[in-house]
């Protein structure tokens, strides 16, 4: 007795290759796993990524190798993958972006080993208009996690004061990102303005904290970055992978998780899988307005 | 829009046509003529019109080129020739940059066995011996297997020496030019001669008029054409009026049935329903750009050949598909 297995071929239009290619030697994970693990994450990832302008970290041989960014779809892009185009002031020149609107283009990205997906904080519909703003909070040594972790809370108090709901993730490297969505309407120079205006109240009440980017590098200090709420800048999207050792993952994280103890590397391609309650479910439900 | 009038270019061709824009000869001699008496190499013969009028169908919208695939960016490389345009006793010194480039390949054979390429031989068709380049002479085949032989520099001693000089003859209407006879663009920079070179841009964009005339490039003169083009003059070689076949040749051509007036109205509707502006952006070439693909992902390391996962192997990420499709799909 024989299952008709249904064949690959039946489930994605997207041609697979070199699925056991290693893409994190330091774990001897291969392009298969993570494919699987972009599948698994795709209802949770997808609606965050829908129609937002992508950035394509790609890491061809795996991390350690050579990698590159890419903003434009590649050559023989297939046709299900949705472009959007748009004249870039930076790059001079249209550049034309991949919208990953379906699985099959999650799973081509995979396939393509973008193991980190970056996104823009607008959305291709109302591209000069933000919808996210993204405080960016990075420890210098010898300040550790714990202590990004303090100051994320402390951000959170000053925007839940101002009446404003925020979603935290572990950006997959060594910080944290908190991210409020907005009401439709807004200009980049405003949310920056906002964004930077916290950042100095806080810098100016707690020790250790920096808003201002020449201090951004200085030892022991945290630094909220409000210069990342700028046209074209983009973030590292919930659930995407990071090319680091521990194939960790920015992993969105509900307030109450965000506790001492906890390390970026605990949320990792093996963990991040399991099947509990998504803390950023919802966020786009709430739209909202910056206090001024 | 047609070369028209010089036997040189258009033979048995001038008085066929039926060009609608045609204005009485009295005013086409008028405008067209004051620049030189000589023999026509290319006279205009129509149209004493404004170049672009009203009516006329836009020009061709050449898209800007995406930065990386410029052929020529910014910097200049080295000029391909440099000399000046003279227009009776006036030069204005420029510098001849080449604007197109082939974007074709070409693939090297190679002995399958080993993968080292080939080389092609000289071998004389009679001992079957390989010749070397110092034991050879050009040939002439007059009649089949009989050859005027020559030595190189019997050859040179004919060829036009260039003179630098580009010179400009008459100017025409640019749209009286037809492209037919067109060949390949260079670009001309102002070699020092930056307010006669601007001079003449302006003059000839404002008057619609291209400049026509001689080049020597290498061993060989061409009939040029210069124009302006996104405010640079852009010489244009064009072919000898004997390598280009008049449709006349084809007597096919000579008894057409004149349209009906209700096939004419319905021709008309259907082709002002698809008129658009031309963007040679949607005409990729799709054959160079799927073997460039192939050839990166051989780089790459990758096989070409279609291979599908074996299902056993895939068999973690199937299960995920198959589970995440029906999450999806119940959402």
């Amino acid at each position: 007795m024989t299952k008709e297995e249904p064949s690959l071929r039946d489930l994605t239009r997207v041609h697979l290759t070199n699925l056991n290619r290693v893409m994190y030697p330091a774990l001897n994970i291969t392009k298969q796993e993570v494919i699987t693990y972009y599948i698994r994450m795709a209802p949770r990832i997808l609606p965050f990524l829908h129609n937002r302008p992508l950035t394509m970290h790609r890491y061809p041989a795996g991390v350690g190798r050579e990698d590159f960014y890419e903003k434009d779809a590649p050559q023989g892009t297939p046709d299900y993958v949705d472009i959007f185009t748009r004249y870039s002031e930076t790059a001079d020149r249209e550049v034309h972006f991949v919208l990953c609107n379906n699985l099959d283009t999650l799973i081509w990205l995979a396939n393509l080993a973008s193991l980190e997906l970056h996104v823009t904080l607008s959305s291709a519909a109302t591209y000069d208009s933000p919808d996210l703003v993204l405080f960016d909070i990075d420890p210098e040594p010898p300040l550790s996690f714990d202590d990004t972790i303090d100051v994320a809370h402390i951000v959170h108090g000053q925007l839940e004061e101002a009446g404003m709901r925020s979603y935290v993730k572990t950006s997959g490297k060594k910080g944290l990102h908190i991210v409020v969505p907005l009401a439709a309407g807004y200009r980049f120079e405003e949310i920056r303005a906002f964004a930077h205006t916290l950042g100095k109240k806080i810098a100016l009440d707690t020790k250790g904290v920096v808003s201002e980017f020449p201090h951004s590098q200085d030892p022991g200090t945290i630094f909220i970055d409000y210069l990342q709420n700028a046209h074209g800048k983009t973030m590292a999207a919930p659930y995407s992978l990071r090319a680091t050792d521990g194939a960790t993952v920015s992993a969105p994280l509900s307030w109450d998780q965000l506790k001492h103890g906890i390390r970026p590397e605990d949320f990792n391609i093996r963990t991040v899988l399991s099947g509990n309650e998504d803390p950023w479910r919802g966020i786009f439900d709430t739209r909202q307005t910056i206090g001024r | 829009m047609k070369i028209h009038g010089g036997e040189f270019l258009t033979p048995g061709r001038q008085s066929g046509d039926k060009s609608g824009h045609r204005s009485p000869q009295g005013r086409t001699r008028k405008d067209v003529t004051g620049v030189s008496g000589q023999e026509p190499v290319l006279a205009t013969g129509i149209s004493g019109e404004p170049a672009i009028k009203k009516d006329q169908p836009k020009a061709l919208v050449i898209p800007k080129p995406r930065p990386d695939e410029r052929a020529h960016t910014g910097k200049a490389g080295r000029p391909f020739w440099s000399g000046s345009i003279t227009i009776g006793l006036v030069n204005v010194p420029v510098r001849l940059h080449t604007m197109v480039r082939d974007r074709s390949f070409s693939f090297r054979l190679l002995h399958r066995e080993d993968g080292q390429p080939l080389r092609y031989d000289r071998v004389c068709t009679k001992d079957g011996r390989v010749i070397p380049w110092a034991d050879t002479v050009k040939g002439y085949e007059v009649r089949k297997g009989e050859y005027v032989v020559f030595e190189p520099e019997e050859l040179k001693a004919v060829m036009p020496e260039s003179d630098r000089k580009i010179r400009i003859e008459k100017f025409v209407y640019y749209l009286s030019l037809d492209p037919t006879y067109f060949e390949t663009p260079y670009i001309l920079l102002p070699d020092r001669s930056e307010e006669a070179y601007s001079l003449l841009v302006t003059v000839l964009q404002d008057l619609g008029r291209a400049a026509v005339g001689t080049i020597t490039l290498r061993t060989k003169e061409y009939p040029v054409v210069v124009h302006v083009y996104e405010g640079a003059l852009v010489l244009t070689t064009l072919r000898h009026a004997d390598e280009v076949t008049s449709p006349h040749a084809f007597e096919q051509l000579h008894s057409l049935p004149v349209p009906k007036a209700s096939e004419l109205a319905l021709a008309k509707r259907i082709i002002t329903e698809l008129s658009g502006d031309f963007s040679l952006a949607d005409y990729p070439d799709r054959y160079q750009e799927a073997v460039m693909g192939l050839i990166e992902k051989k780089l790459a390391g990758e096989k070409i050949v279609r291979e599908e996962p074996h299902p056993e192997e895939a068999k973690e990420l199937m299960q995920a598909l198959q589970e995440t499709i029906a999450t999806l799909a119940g959402k």
